[in-house]
Parts: structure tokens; C-alpha cells; sequence
């Protein structure tokens, strides 16, 4: 029963999605209550089997019964089996918040139509994450792209049509890159398994070292476009930001994360580290994760508009991770597996505390926030709680990550690169700042008369609180994740 | 000669590579976003008779069980790619779809029109 989880798990997913739209005649009430049970289904089954992979070992599901190199294999180990249970809890609080919030921007029938997608999409992220299969992640990437395209062109509006054709180009783009290195892969190995691949890569590469390294280049830059690494990110400021703000949550913390997660498996799975290291690729991701970082926050500097200043963090938020995976180290990597969790959490407690600014008065521009404490002073809080994560204060989860990527790279003899770390807080700070500021000192009288507010839903009030006290206890007790990220780094390097 | 040769031997691979490029291009220089759709579409061919011309076996026959003698062409790729089609279909026509809606929404189909109608509406807010 046990080993039939992730199976059990994907099959909830989807069938949760087929009878979406089937119900939309009856009352809206069932359509919520099947959405929570099944994610509710699908966070407690992701529990039980992290406990059994823990207790017991990681362990191999070949679908059909089918041997690795005819069929496809799920891998489920320690980073598999956490990363689902990560996505399964940032899904369940998402949903109970998008619930209520998705009246906002969508009317009737079409809530089906969006949970039908959301629950597509999340069927991908966790068959892209249990999967050990290099042609299958492609299958698995396309769904992904098309329904994170879906949950952006669902408001009906034009901006969101083009913002979303843009996403849906350059992420093909990325697809097919990807599908060309498979390709080039195939032809030296004869296998899309990636245990299989990376054990005949070890011969191979001495073989044909420019087809590993053209391949490796197909890959890397294909993830690179879906994951927004800085060159590459001009898709995602324009997605981000016309997307509603349950679907900007899930679009940052799940699909560039799950992106990154395949970027992951790739580059310490498939090709390993010494070939990396033969390729300099860690000076590639080292440039590219400090570029990001930099150039993700300058860009944010000049936006007044809240979601476009979350989109353009998101790049250099993304940096952070992808100088973590680019040191090559257990502690580069424990570094940037470490910031997937904390940047999901803290972003996702702006991104909704945001989002409850703009369903009570629709106020998108930082600058008109003046005062809003006393309208919504549990929100603001969160807020400042969310803000003070981002720049790094210690006793946030933000701090913790920051700490890690600076002895990641102390341990590399780099500590010049704590310089960029904590320019880039710095300017964190620049740009998250001023609507603290403006919002907690700044006293408009007249605001407080202007907007009617009435009480806050409680479904989506108690999403964010959850995950702002997550964001205070990783900051005082790291130790309350640090295990499970162990253990997911443990069985990357270990495993192969 | 020996080039010529290679170049023969090869053909197909070179063939593949010269559609991606041709693919790339129409996606990243042309505005109109029909054509934009065509550079995916050609793309996703080149990708495709890259991998299924990996599998192929000088002289080889369809691999179907009985012909002992026969030297059978792989044919995982050929599988592998029916997947690929589908879901290269699949993407185009939620593209096509998005395109009809954007040209009702902004009434062009040229990408710098749309970026420049995009940002007045931004200014505007």
C-alpha cells in the first residue's frame, strides 16, 4: 500500500481535476469541499510516505511493472517525498485562501474551469518531481507549461491573453530545448532513465565530450527560461504581474520552484559533479545567480505597482537558489534547497497579504498605502513580517537562508560573494521598505474615511498567519527544517 | 570528397539542425504572432526528426516480431516522439486560441503594436 502512494497521490490529483467541471451545475459548496479533501488527501498521504521513506529507505515504483529501460520509474527518496510534502501544505493554504479571494477576478461557472487547471498543474509538479525518467519529465514539463499558462489567461481580460501568449512562446522554447538535449543524450546512451543515462554517461563523456556538452547547454538553458534566471526572465515580470494573485502565488512559489527542482535533478543526477566541474558550470550559475540577484533588484527599485515588484523580486529571488546550486557543495546545495522552502514561504505570505489588500480596496500602487495599518493591521503586520524575511533581519527564515549561501561560500574559499549577498539585502530593502513606511508612519486621515472595510474572511486570513508564524519559527528554530532539508540533500549527492 | 560524405552521412542530423535554427529565428525576430506560432511548430519538427532519425538502422525493418533474420530499427524513439506530437498539437491550439482573443482584445496581430497599446494602458492606471 505504502509504495503506491505516489501513484495514489497522482491519480487523486487528476481525477479531482476530471470531476471539476462535472459538478459545476450543483452548488459551489461541493466544488470546495471536493478541492480541500483531495488536497487534504494529498498532503496527509505525502506525510505518511516522507515517514516511510525516513523510516525504511528510498525506494523505486515502476509503472506497469515495466524494467527502467522500457518503462517509467518513480524515484522516491528523502528529496522527492519532502519537495512533494512542501508543494502538498503551499497548495492546501493556497487553495483555502483562493477559494474566497477568486471572486474577486472570476465569475460563475469559470471557478471550476480554474481548479480543474490548478489541480493539472500541481498533477505535473509532483510527477516532475517523482519521476526518473528524462523523456517523461519533458511530458510532465509540457503540462506544466501549458497550465501556468491557463491559470494566467483565465481572467478575461486582453492584457492577461498577451501576457500569457508570451509566457506560452518562451516557455516552448524552453521545452524543445530541453527535448533536443534529451535527444542528443539518447543517441549517446541509448537511455532516458537518469540513473541508467548518468552511469553510461560516465564512459560516454570521454567518448563524445561535445555532445554531452552541447546537450548540457540545450538543458540548462532551456530550465533557465522556464525558471527565470536573470538574462532570461523577460517573460516573467508581465505574467506575474497581470496573473490574480492565488495564480501569482502559485506561479512563484510552485512552478519556477519545481523548475529549479528539474535543473536540480539534471545537473547532480544526470551529469554529476565532476563532469560539471570538467565544464565549469559552476562558474556559469555562480555569474548567473549573482547577476540575478543584482539585477532582479534594480529592476523591482523602479516599480510603484505591488505585484510587478514581487515579480521582478521573484528573479532575484531566484538567484539566490541558483548561487546556492552553483557552488557544486553539499552546503552550496543544502544552501539553495534551504532558500526553495524559506523564499516559498515568506514570498507566498506577501503575495497573499497583498492580495487581501487589493480585495478590500483594490489598491495596487505601493504608494497609496498610506495609513493602511489602521485599516488592516493584522494584514500590515504580516506584511512587515514577510518584508523584514525578504532583507535578511535575523530571526526570520530569510536570515537563515542568507547565513547558509555566506558559509556555502566561505566553505569555497568565495567570500567575496558575501558582498553581492548582502548588497543585494540591501537593496531589498530599498525597495521593500518605503511601503512599510509608508503604510505604518505615513498617517492619511482621509484614507481611513475613504475605504470601507468590512470584517476579513477567516479562510483567507488564517492561510497568510500560518505562514507568517512559519517565517518567525524557521528564523528561531532552523533546526525545525533543517533536518528534512538534510535529508533531501543527502539523497541527491548520496544516491547516485 | 570525404566532407561530401559526411555531409551525406549526416544529412539528416544537419537537416534537423537547420530547421531548429530556422525555427528560433521566426520566433525571436518576427512580431506577428501567427508566425510566431509556425517558428514553435518548426521547432518541435526539427526536435522530432533529430530524435527519430536517431533511431533508424541502415537497411533496417519495421520492428514487428517474426522476421528473425532482420535487422529491426529501434523503435522507442518513434514512440517516445507520438507523445511529442501530441502535446506540440495540444500547445498550438491553446496558442491559436490566444491569439483569436488578443486580436479582439487590441484588434492587431503585431507584437510591437500590442507592447506599445500594453504600456499606455499601464501609464494610464
Amino acid at each position: 500500500m505504502i509504495e503506491q502512494i505516489p501513484l495514489i497521490n497522482l491519480l487523486i490529483l487528476v481525477t479531482t481535476a476530471l470531476f471539476m467541471p462535472l459538478i459545476r451545475k450543483f452548488d459551489f459548496r461541493y466544488t470546495k469541499v471536493l478541492g480541500l479533501v483531495s488536497f487534504l488527501a494529498v498532503f496527509i498521504l505525502s506525510i505518511i510516505s516522507f515517514y516511510d521513506v525516513y523510516t525504511n529507505g528510498m525506494f523505486y515504483y515502476h509503472l506497469g511493472g515495466h524494467a527502467p529501460f522500457i518503462g517509467i520509474e518513480f524515484r522516491i527518496d528523502a528529496f522527492s517525498s519532502f519537495f512533494t510534502l512542501f508543494i502538498g501544505f503551499m497548495m492546501l493554504l493556497y487553495y483555502i485562501y483562493a477559494v474566497r479571494y477568486m471572486f474577486h477576478e472570476i465569475k460563475g461557472k469559470q471557478h471550476n474551469r480554474y481548479y480543474t487547471i490548478v489541480f493539472l498543474l500541481v498533477f505535473a509538479s509532483f510527477g516532475l518531481i517523482y519521476t526518473n525518467d528524462l523523456f517523461n519529465t519533458y511530458v510532465f514539463i509540457e503540462i506544466m507549461s501549458i497550465t501556468a499558462c491557463a491559470i494566467i489567461s483565465i481572467v478575461r481580460k486582453k492584457q492577461n491573453y498577451s501576457a500569457a501568449f508570451r509566457y506560452l512562446v518562451l516557455n516552448e522554447i524552453g521545452s524543445l530545448s530541453y527535448l533536443f538535449g534529451v535527444a542528443l543524450i539518447y543517441m549517446i546512451t541509448g537511455y532516458t532513465n537518469i540513473e541508467l543515462v548518468a552511469q553510461a554517461l560516465e564512459e560516454g563523456y570521454l567518448l563524445y565530450p561535445a555532445n554531452v556538452f552541447i546537450a548540457m547547454a540545450f538543458m540548462v538553458v532551456g530550465l533557465s527560461i522556464k525558471a527565470a534566471i536573470f538574462p532570461l526572465h523577460i517573460w516573467l515580470p508581465d505574467a506575474h504581474s497581470t496573473a490574480p494573485i492565488p495564480s501569482h502565488a502559485i506561479l512563484s512559489a510552485v512552478v519556477l520552484k519545481v523548475n529549479l527542482i528539474v535543473l536540480i535533478k539534471l545537473l547532480y543526477r544526470v551529469f554529476g559533479v565532476q563532469i560539471l566541474l570538467d565544464l565549469h558550470m559552476n562558474t556559469v550559475l555562480i555569474v548567473l545567480g549573482i547577476l540575478s540577484m543584482i539585477m532582479g533588484s534594480f529592476f523591482a527599485l523602479a516599480q510603484k505597482d505591488i505585484k510587478r515588484i514581487l515579480a521582478y523580486s521573484s528573479v532575484a529571488q531566484v538567484g539566490y537558489i541558483v548561487l546556492g546550486i552553483g557552488f557544486l557543495t553539499e552546503l552550496g546545495l543544502y544552501a539553495g534547497l534551504f532558500h526553495i522552502v524559506s523564499h516559498g514561504i515568506m514570498k507566498s505570505t506577501l503575495f497573499l497579504s497583498a492580495g487581501m489588500i487589493i480585495y478590500h480596496t483594490g489598491v495596487r500602487n505601493t504608494k497609496k498605502y498610506q495609513g493602511f495599518v489602521h485599516i488592516l493591521p493584522i494584514t500590515i503586520t504580516l506584511m512587515s513580517i514577510a518584508t523584514l524575511s525578504m532583507i535578511g533581519i535575523p530571526g526570520t527564515s530569510g536570515f537563515i537562508s542568507k547565513f547558509n549561501l555566506a558559509m556555502a561560500s566561505l566553505d569555497e574559499n568565495m567570500g567575496y560573494i558575501i558582498i553581492f549577498i548582502v548588497l543585494s539585502g540591501l537593496l531589498n530593502a530599498m525597495y521593500y521598505l518605503p511601503m512599510i513606511i509608508t503604510s505604518i508612519l505615513d498617517n492619511h486621515e482621509s484614507n481611513m474615511m475613504h475605504y470601507e472595510v468590512d470584517k476579513i474572511p477567516k479562510t483567507m486570513l488564517i492561510p497568510v498567519m500560518v505562514l507568517g508564524a512559519l517565517i518567525l519559527v524557521i528564523g528561531f528554530y532552523p533546526q525545525s527544517i533543517t533536518f528534512f532539508i538534510e535529508a533531501a540533500t543527502d539523497a541527491l549527492i548520496g544516491g547516485v | 570528397m570525404n566532407l561530401f560524405n559526411l555531409l551525406i552521412d549526416h544529412i539528416n542530423q544537419i537537416g534537423a539542425i537547420a530547421l531548429f535554427i530556422i525555427g528560433l529565428y521566426t520566433v525571436i525576430t518576427h512580431n506577428h504572432l501567427i508566425k510566431r506560432v509556425f517558428g514553435i511548430n518548426i521547432m518541435g519538427t526539427a526536435v522530432f526528426l533529430f530524435f527519430v532519425s536517431i533511431g533508424y538502422v541502415k537497411e533496417g525493418v519495421v520492428p514487428i516480431y517474426g522476421n528473425e533474420e532482420a535487422v529491426y530499427v529501434n523503435p522507442l524513439p518513434s514512440v517516445l516522439i507520438l507523445t511529442g506530437i501530441v502535446v506540440v498539437v495540444s500547445i498550438t491550439v491553446y496558442a491559436l486560441g490566444l491569439v483569436v482573443k488578443i486580436y479582439e482584445g487590441y484588434g492587431t496581430l503585431d507584437q510591437v503594436e500590442i507592447s506599445e497599446k500594453m504600456s499606455e494602458a499601464m501609464r494610464d492606471d
